[in-house]
């Protein structure tokens, strides 16, 4: 099943995702391309096509207004490592969707809907410079 | 049975109870019932009987002329009933374990075994066997015994008359044959006449014992039955009743063990719910100090923390029981959203409820009310893809073919994965309510979180009231056979109903 791309998101393809993945080195580097892909946007999703859920907060921040940038993991080479990486970090065997905003990791679904309702994800895309008042 | 039977002298009319106990004696059957009104007639043939098996007895009761009618009574209808049956000789052997029978007894009466069966002269045999042995002891010979035995049986026969009835209380069944006998000197001459009649009257009496019989048989029966019906109905309203559901039918057969766990656990919160409630009105109306509030409030919301803790784990166990709404009542389900509420109309709701607000806190349920109603749609899009990621798997292939076609098992497994992403979506879903109810108390003051949880679980009540009000409407009568349960449930109902007003 293949997620048909809409044109509010950035993809990011995954030549570029490989590159910095070959920058990085091997296993404890890939958390090092995790970071480094986090910092390239304002608001990065770490994704995987076919998942209903990402979908959902892909839906989410374009509903915003915000651009995220988006890697599919199932369409890149070392996507599994990535996953392996995102899934420590988060210390949960289900990390996917993954959020980060300018940079720092705000977590999986759950946590980016609590920081929607509470009020925090708004100053913080503000404050990352994807959104505008 | 033939008038010639009658052949002793001086033999009176026997009386109905003496025949039938002496037929008790001599058959080892049950003793009859208090109507039974024993045969009479042709128990004169008891010729070479009385002489080969009972002349004790005959000497006891002392045959031949005597002045004590009675007595004689007693003897003739114990020789009645001896040959009544001679083909039943046979059970005259047991005649030796009795070497005493009081001759007659007013309350005992005999049964023929024919259609009784003679299982069913057991216990009332040994009824009979204890009153036997209630008499006093009677010595085997000795005129005495002429004595002892009426005295004996009169004293343990209160009742007895010479009427029909003859009261029998250990008795279970009708003897088969009866026969209203009436002593009288009268009838005493002309025994052809009487047997006439009273052959009509034996047979008479014989068809209606047999049909007090059949009647009470069919009593019992429907008595049984109605108890495991009335047991079953019980057992069912018990088990609706603890789920907290207010549907007709067999609801508890369907439900996984996951779902009826949760619906349990669920009708128990709604009722620490009420309680909840009731500490906030009685709080608010006592205007207690801040300090205390909060803590009331505070319990409520961890109280609401609870039920979602419920419905994570019973997403794991069923997450479909948890979608389809089925735990909720009807009325809330028309507003069912991913498995609960919609946050969204909930502050649409409360918001009116919550004056006067500052303008910061206005501010803040508004953008509350946005961000809830973004991340809503964000959800409900997600769903919708999944959906649709669903239905194409399934429909995969060609849907002309049957299943042993092409990739069957491989698309089964596929669309199993996907199917196990509802998990997550009500998960979800879950989540922003219980956030959603977090930022409230946030948001707003004590008193005013106070009036929020109150008036957020008066909404529910009523509209869990309304189910109920709806479920109990008056509707056509329907067949208790088809729907037992279903009556049951709308009776719960309206007694519930009745809760639900006096919160009004």
């Amino acid at each position: 099943m293949h997620y048909s791309a809409e044109s509010w998101e950035t993809y990011v393809p995954a030549v570029q995702v490989a590159a910095a993945m070959v920058a990085g080195g091997g296993r404890g580097e890939a958390l090092e391309s995790v970071e480094r892909l986090a910092s390239r946007s304002a608001v990065v999703i770490f994704s995987v096509s076919s998942c209903c859920m990402c979908h959902a907060i892909k839906s989410l921040f374009c509903g915003m207004g915000v651009n995220p940038a988006v890697y599919e993991l199932d369409e890149d080479p070392r996507g599994k490592e990535i996953e392996k990486a995102l899934a420590r970090l988060l210390g949960t065997t289900q990390p996917l969707p993954a959020v980060f905003i300018g940079g720092k990791l705000v977590g999986a679904m759950d946590r980016v809907m609590a920081s929607h309702i509470n009020g925090s994800l708004v100053p913080l895309l503000k404050q990352a410079g994807a959104l505008w008042l | 049975m033939a008038s010639n039977r009658v052949a002793q002298p001086g033999f009176s009319e026997p009386e109905s109870s003496n025949q039938s106990m002496v037929y008790e004696v001599l058959h080892g059957v049950t003793p009859p019932q208090p109507n039974f009104i024993e045969q009479h007639g042709s128990a004169y043939d008891f010729g070479e009987l009385e002489q080969a098996l009972m002349p004790k007895v005959f000497h006891g009761v002392g045959l031949g002329a005597d002045g004590d009618r009675k007595r004689n009574c007693d003897a003739i209808n114990f020789a009645a009933f001896l040959g009544v049956r001679p083909p039943t000789l046979e059970i005259f052997p047991s005649w030796p374990v009795r070497p005493q029978p009081p001759p007659t007894r007013a309350n005992s009466q005999s049964a023929e075994s024919t259609d009784s069966g003679s299982a069913q002269n057991t216990g009332p045999w040994k009824a009979a066997d204890a009153r036997f042995d209630q008499e006093s002891p009677i010595s085997t010979k000795g005129s005495d015994h002429s004595e002892h035995h009426p005295q004996g049986e009169m004293a343990s026969d209160p009742t007895r008359a010479p009427s029909s009835t003859a009261p029998a209380p250990n008795s279970q069944f009708k003897p088969l044959e009866k026969k209203k006998v009436t002593a009288s000197s009268s009838e005493r001459d002309g025994s052809k006449q009487l047997d006439a009649k009273t052959l009509r009257r034996l047979a008479q009496n014989r068809e209606a014992a047999r049909k007090s019989r059949l009647r009470k048989k069919a009593y019992v029966q429907q008595l049984e039955n109605s108890r495991i019906k009335l047991n079953q109905l019980e057992q069912e309203l018990q088990r609706a009743r603890s789920q907290g559901l207010f549907l007709a039918g067999g609801a508890g057969a369907n439900l996984s063990s996951g779902a009826a766990i949760f619906d349990m656990e669920h009708a128990r919160w709604l009722e620490e719910d009420q309680r909840h409630m009731s500490e906030l009105r009685a709080g608010l109306h006592a205007h207690l100090p801040d300090g205390e509030l909060r803590v009331i409030v505070d319990s409520c919301l961890g109280h609401y923390d609870e039920i979602f803790r419920l419905k994570s784990v019973a997403a794991k166990a069923d997450v479909f029981h948890l979608y389809s709404g089925i735990w909720t009542t009807p009325a809330e389900r028309c507003f069912l959203w991913m498995g609960g509420f919609r946050p969204s109309d909930l502050l649409k709701i409360l918001v009116p409820h919550l004056e006067p607000l500052t303008e910061q806190q206005f501010l803040g349920i508004c953008s509350l009310q946005q961000s809830s109603q973004q991340a809503e749609e964000a959800l409900s899009q997600g769903l919708d893809s999944l959906q649709q990621a669903l239905a194409d798997t399934i429909a995969a292939g060609s849907l002309s073919q049957g299943p042993d076609v092409g990739n069957y098992m491989g698309q089964m497994a596929i669309a199993l994965g996907k199917l196990a992403n509802y998990e997550g979506f009500v998960r979800q879903a879950d989540n922003l309510r219980q956030q959603t109810l977090h930022q409230l108390r946030r948001i707003l003051t004590i008193r005013q979180a106070a009036r929020c949880f109150l008036a957020i679980g008066e909404y529910y009540t009523r509209l869990r009231a309304l189910s109920s009000l709806w479920s109990s409407r008056p509707r056509e009568i329907m067949v208790p056979e088809a729907h037992p349960v279903a009556t049951a449930t709308e009776l719960q109902m309206v007694q519930h109903t009745e809760n639900h007003f006096t919160t009004f």
